[in-house]
């Protein structure tokens, strides 16, 4: 059997689940020409937000990773910094002027939206895993078992 | 009650006692936190969804507004699925044939209520016009189910073996989800017209790329800190190699075990 190194396979991978977004953004934007304006301001303040919440969501796993390691404290300290350092980095780009801030007139009202904002694309993401989860394993419940035939035995 | 504390009891610290019951639930291994983890999420859940009542005057209540929308149509998907899943070829625990149809007419109805959100009247509306965190969920939900399907059809092309029903499955939900899209980018539904769909759609795949490479990042930090960490510990104490004595008695027992000696040992 091939063996494919895992960085190809993970290449593969991304291009299976890349090309069609790209396929559709890219006919969308052909046929209705969509301005994209506004774009980049969200893909940021997304970026921010994800990197900061996750940072404490991983935070908060540390505390699994500490029953089987004595509860150690620099990790924990680690994430606590890398979280800090999202959530500050955030507040002083929204600081600067229009150049993150969308149609909210405050940084802490921009950074409430954005938390709000990244919940909504969790939840429309999650509701997307479980509808392609949920017909994958019914099918392949569905169907017969697969029976694997050693040569050997 | 300050307007500032209603908003941060009923929906902040909603949503504090829902991620963090949820994570409880998921990661703890103790029992009753568990169901503490359940019963925050569930209070959590509860609290945001109540919001329209609680916080009328918040533009933050729309979120909770949403929840409540999407409710039915989860729950349908949800449970479809459980029942479509169990009634198959599983080794414990087997429904039963007719639950098998439920399950499938469940299913068919969560996506025709989805897709009445955007071609009928079930638009969530909040208070008197289209509820703007719906515009930010549908096409975020479509182009999520695009590209997992697709994913999911990469990884059993790669890895499946004797899949090419699951393949001929995932490649027809990757294509409802695109026929979906384009359909929504040239048609005007009765509450949302298809210019504001197309620039929603754009901002919404802005917000799915952002978030996947800022978690990326937060993933690569962590696994940093677990290595730096890991790296810095003193090696484990190392054994000394078996003596004589030891390697003769292991040599008998594994003797008396290749002729089936007592089970005992």
């Amino acid at each position: 059997m091939n063996k494919s190194h895992p960085l190809m396979v993970l290449a593969r991978l991304g291009t299976f689940v890349l090309f069609p977004l790209l396929v559709v953004l890219s006919a969308v934007w052909w046929f209705k020409g969509a301005s994209g304006e506004g774009m980049l301001v969200r893909f940021v303040n997304a970026l921010l937000t994800s990197f900061t919440l996750t940072s404490f969501v991983l935070l908060f796993t540390l505390f699994v990773y500490g029953d089987a390691r004595k509860r150690p404290t620099a990790p924990l300290f680690g994430m606590c910094l890398s979280g800090f350092i999202g959530a500050g980095l955030t507040v002083y780009f929204l600081s600067q002027g229009e150049l993150l801030m969308e149609d909210n007139g405050s940084v802490r009202a921009q950074a409430l939206s954005n938390i709000i904002r990244f919940g909504t694309t969790m939840i429309g993401l999650g509701l997307a895993g479980m509808v392609v989860a949920g017909a994958l394993f019914s099918s392949v419940m569905s169907g017969p078992r697969n029976t694997i035939l050693f040569e050997e035995e | 009650m300050e307007e500032a504390t209603q908003a941060f009891v009923f929906f902040w610290l909603a949503g504090l006692f829902l991620l963090f019951g949820f994570m409880l639930s998921f990661f703890s291994k103790v029992h009753w936190q568990r169901r503490a983890g359940l019963f925050l999420f569930g209070t959590g859940l509860l609290s945001l969804m109540a919001t329209p009542w609680t916080l009328p005057f918040s533009p933050s209540s729309a979120f909770g507004h949403l929840l409540g929308s999407l409710i039915g149509p989860s729950v349908l998907l949800g449970v479809g699925f459980y029942q479509i899943t169990f009634s198959g070829n599983v080794p414990v625990g087997k429904l039963g044939p007719g639950e098998r149809k439920i399950g499938f007419v469940m299913v068919v109805g969560g996506v025709l209520w989805l897709q009445g959100m955007h071609w009928w009247h079930l638009t969530p509306t909040y208070p008197d016009e289209v509820n703007r965190y719906w515009f930010i969920f549908w096409p975020t939900m479509l182009l999520g189910v695009l590209a997992i399907s697709s994913g999911a059809y990469g990884v059993l092309a790669m890895v499946g073996a004797q899949r090419q029903k699951e393949q001929r499955l995932m490649g027809g939900v990757a294509f409802f989800a695109l026929y979906s899209i384009l359909v929504g980018a040239f048609f005007d539904g009765p509450n949302v017209h298809s210019e504001r769909f197309v620039s929603q759609v754009f901002l919404a795949a802005a917000d799915v790329f952002g978030a996947l490479v800022g978690a990326l990042f937060a993933v690569l930090v962590f696994a940093l800190v677990l290595v730096v960490y890991e790296r810095q510990q003193p090696d484990p104490d190392r054994l000394e190699p078996p003596n004589a004595e030891q390697l003769t008695q292991a040599s008998r027992m594994i003797a008396q075990q290749m002729e089936g000696g007592d089970e005992d040992e």
